[in-house]
């Protein structure tokens, strides 16, 4: 079921009415988990036992390891954890891929293997499910967490609708003691909740969908040469597509746990104000990256190592980080890409560090702006289907065909420019803030206008149901 | 016991609303201590929930009027769920029609039936290519139905990847995947389209109307040419109908249609990184892939005894002189018939099926259509042997 749909529209309107309706907290948790699968089976009713063996063999795993004595039983219980859910992930997501990719290499030595093309159908949100258990298993096994006693309990924290299939990545940690005592229904918090979701189907529906994704299709799916302008606005479309569309998701998320009474943390802070790459990802999807420092990073030595083992940790995070987006070399290469911006990052920071000119704001605002423009390179290999568009978006970016084709409108061309111009005016403004100050610190009526005409926007465009990029990882 | 004055007081501190000021705990967070708790920013929500609530009412009922008085009116979208839904009724010796948009507005579900004895299944889509719900067909080893296959040349010979075939596959795609979702935001919003004049995904929709923004483009920029306004409506049948202000003969409406379907039905330049020999000979090569392939679909079809009938409909003024020069009758309409061994329709072939006038050009109207469909019925009957 997508946020952006009616069925979600009646649907969430029924589980609210009932939820708060009922006095009985066990009673509304029951009701949030049977929520919560009708609104995951909707897309493929029998994913919907996939996800909940998972959860199952996580709950009892969990256990197993909180009960085992010694460190090594505790270690055969994790492992046993981290191979089923990675197993399951490696099968949905990346089988066909890795037979692809065996296919290549026995070539490579002058095998011809025809490898059967595995019809499978990919779990929408598995990459998100597998990290929300899987972090329940890892937080007792690191001493942070004691194992629930309710499997109900467990059923909720991984599968709680507003996050269970494009995120935020909760962690069980996170979640498990919300559902010790019930939450009040209280108005602000409920209202903030909604206002939230508008504004996440806003920047879904309204400037992801209709004034980036046309244009940025259009740049990506062109298979001639095109102009430096056309393809640096392409990349840019898809740049401020992809962050309305999955902050959309985030913002949407947390506000519909809102208004049942639960808090899911930040997901975005602002990452096109970011100034240098670590910086961008203490603010772009920041479960995820919170996800890979504390379960991979420091646990291959994190910063407590010598700065060339630290580097090549830093790679191997985000190699994998550009793996779990999807099964393709390009996701690949763009984790590379931003694993060594990290590193060339740290090279900089250590040949400056101390130098009072890095402060002021002229630096500040070229290096806010070379961020940008280096994350945009990146999202090239993010966005582009094969290494020969990614190759011929580059070389455009650059100059490289300079008698080139122009395929943008007018019109488009201004959308872009617009919305990204304000995209990042805000993000500046708001980099070291937050929303709910910059709401509170708004006159009530800035707040009433522009709440009004963002729901008006979204009655005015219909949408078309189209899904969330990160569905599909 | 509480004064009379004490109500009247309430109802001065009504506007207050606006300005309440939040208790501590609701300033602080939503609740009792958690380990994470969001901040709630704390401003008069209930007064500012009443205001945008009656706002977006305002401004929606005033956006249906608007639209109502500009001459829209309630129909249906044709999206891929309504078209999943047709095709979902079709059994396995059904009646169905394939094809463009022609087939679309110009068969009359009703004359049909009361000639073929069958009511027919509506799968023809606007501005798509036939052939992707063409080989659905043939493939699906239950149906050995009759199908009216519509041609339109440049749909027919449309390359992959192309819009007209984009639209056809998108649709046979969500047949096979569409979710139980998907289907029930369609049960939902049949309702909601039947009755509210600005629903309309294509056409009175944000993107649209930016489109609609007399900004010139960059002389040399290669801009797709626009589509043509709302000119019809749909049912749950997915039978159109020409609008009225459509079908009345030199209305504003249709001439501007009319203008619209000469750069659609123009053929692009080359593209500019190809040679244009090599893209000629790989056009040729499509094309000639797509007659090899609808005549596979239909001998794999017969072959397990289905019928199919093609049938060219009427076009008329500047846009049937496009045609005619740039998709000659002998091109392609001719070869598929010799091709598949088929039965065709061309309309031109028959005088009682060649003198409807199409208002822009392209479709007849609603009434028009009755009267075509009365009168193909018996050239049908005979192409299928009924």
């Amino acid at each position: 079921m997508l946020f952006n749909s009616l069925t979600f529209v009646v649907f969430f309107a029924v589980v609210v009415t009932a939820y708060w309706s009922i006095r009985s907290w066990n009673a509304r948790k029951n009701l949030l988990v049977v929520a919560s699968y009708i609104f995951y089976g909707a897309w493929n009713p029998p994913f919907a036992a996939l996800l909940f063996s998972t959860t199952a063999m996580d709950f009892w795993l969990g256990r197993q390891m909180a009960k085992a004595e010694g460190r090594r039983s505790r270690r055969a219980w994790l492992v046993g954890s981290v191979c089923m859910n990675l197993s399951m992930l490696g099968f949905f997501k990346y089988g066909n891929f890795l037979l692809q990719n065996f296919q290549w290499l026995l070539a490579r030595i002058g095998i011809i293997y025809q490898p059967p093309h595995l019809d499978i159908l990919l779990p929408v949100g598995i990459s998100f499910y597998t990290f929300h258990s899987l972090s329940y298993t890892l937080d007792i096994y690191r001493g942070v967490l004691k194992p629930t006693k309710s499997l109900r309990d467990f059923i909720l924290a991984v599968s709680f609708f507003p996050q269970l299939v494009a995120g935020p990545i909760v962690r069980a940690g996170d979640f498990l003691p919300q559902l010790v005592r019930p939450p009040g229904l209280r108005a602000g918090q409920f209202l903030w909740g909604l206002l939230l979701m508008t504004l996440g189907l806003f920047e879904k529906i309204v400037l992801a969908d209709t004034m980036l994704s046309g244009s940025a299709d259009r740049i990506f799916g062109y298979a001639g040469p095109l102009v430096a302008l056309d393809s640096w606005l392409g990349v840019m479309a898809f740049a401020g597509q992809i962050f309305f569309d999955f902050a959309g998701y985030s913002t949407c998320a947390i506000g519909a746990a809102l208004c049942l009474g639960f808090h899911l943390k930040d997901n975005f802070r602002f990452p096109y104000a970011a100034i240098g790459f670590s910086d961008f990802w203490r603010r772009w999807h920041i479960s995820l990256s919170t996800f890979l420092r504390d379960y991979l990073y420091i646990p291959l030595g994190g910063n407590q190592v010598r700065p060339v083992r630290a580097a090549t940790n830093l790679v191997i995070v985000m190699f994998l980080g550009g793996l779990w987006h999807g099964a393709a070399w390009t996701f690949v290469v763009w984790g590379l890409l931003h694993g060594s911006y990290l590193v060339v990052e740290r090279v900089v920071r250590a040949l400056f560090e101390n130098k009072e000119w890095t402060n002021n704001l002229a630096t500040r605002l070229f290096a806010g702006f070379a961020t940008y423009a280096a994350v945009c390179i990146a999202w090239v290999f993010f966005r582009a289907s094969d290494f020969t568009i990614a190759a011929r978006m580059l070389h455009g970016m650059f100059g490289g065909h300079a008698h080139g084709d122009a395929i943008l409108s007018t019109r488009e061309m201004l959308q872009i420019t617009l919305v990204t111009a304000g995209m990042i005016l805000v993000h500046w403004t708001l980099r070291d803030s937050n929303i709910e100050t910059a709401v509170m610190r708004l006159p009530g009526w800035i707040v009433t206008t522009a709440w009004a005409l963002m729901a008006c926007a979204i009655i005015l465009t219909q949408g078309s149901s189209n899904a969330f990029i990160y569905f599909q990882f | 016991m509480p004064l009379s004055t004490s109500n009247f007081k309430r109802r001065l501190r009504l506007p207050r609303l606006f300005f309440r000021k939040p208790t501590q705990l609701e300033s602080v967070h939503g609740g009792p201590p958690l380990e994470y708790e969001r901040p709630i920013p704390s401003i008069p929500w209930r007064g500012i929930t009443v205001v945008v609530v009656l706002i977006v009412i305002a401004v929606t009922c005033a956006w249906e009027f608007y639209c109502r008085s500009i001459g829209y009116g309630p129909t249906l979208n044709d999206n891929e769920d309504l078209w999943t839904m047709a095709r979902w009724r079709v059994k396995p010796e059904s009646v169905v029609i394939i094809g463009d948009s022609r087939a679309w507005f110009d068969l009359d579900l009703d004359e049909v039936q009361k000639g073929l004895g069958k009511r027919p299944i509506q799968l023809a889509m606007g501005g798509s290519c036939v052939y992707p719900v063409l080989a659905e067909l043939a493939n699906d080893e239950n149906f050995h139905g009759t199908i009216i296959c519509s041609i339109v040349p440049r749909l027919f010979v449309a390359p992959p990847g192309t819009p007209p075939m984009q639209n056809a596959e998108k649709a046979v795609r969500r047949c096979h995947t569409q979710t139980p979702a998907q289907r029930a935001s369609q049960y939902l919003a049949m309702p909601l389209e039947e009755h509210v004049a600005f629903l309309k995904q294509e056409e009175v929709n944000l993107e649209e109307l930016l489109k609609r923004l007399p900004i010139p483009n960059r002389s040399y920029a290669q801009v797709p040419p626009r589509l043509p306004p709302y000119f019809g409506t749909l049912d749950r049948e997915r039978r159109a109908r020409m609008i009225e202000e459509c079908a009345r003969p030199g209305s504003e409406l249709a001439r501007t249609i009319q203008q619209i379907w000469l750069p659609l039905f123009t053929p692009p330049p080359p593209p500019t990184y190809i040679p244009k020999e090599e893209f000629g000979k790989k056009m040729g090569a499509a094309i000639e892939a797509r007659f090899h392939d609808v005549a596979a679909a239909v001998q794999k079809l017969r072959a397990r005894g289905g019928k199919i009938v093609f049938v060219r409909f009427p076009h008329s003024g500047g846009l049937k002189a496009l045609e005619d020069r740039e998709t000659p009758r002998a091109g392609i309409w001719d070869r598929v018939i010799k091709d598949t061994g088929a039965p065709g329709i061309y309309y031109e072939d028959y005088p009682e099926l060649s003198g409807f006038n199409c208002p822009e050009w392209s479709h007849l109207s609603a009434g028009d259509s009755v009267e075509f469909s009365k009168r193909l019925v018996p050239h049908l009957r005979k192409a299928l042997q009924m």
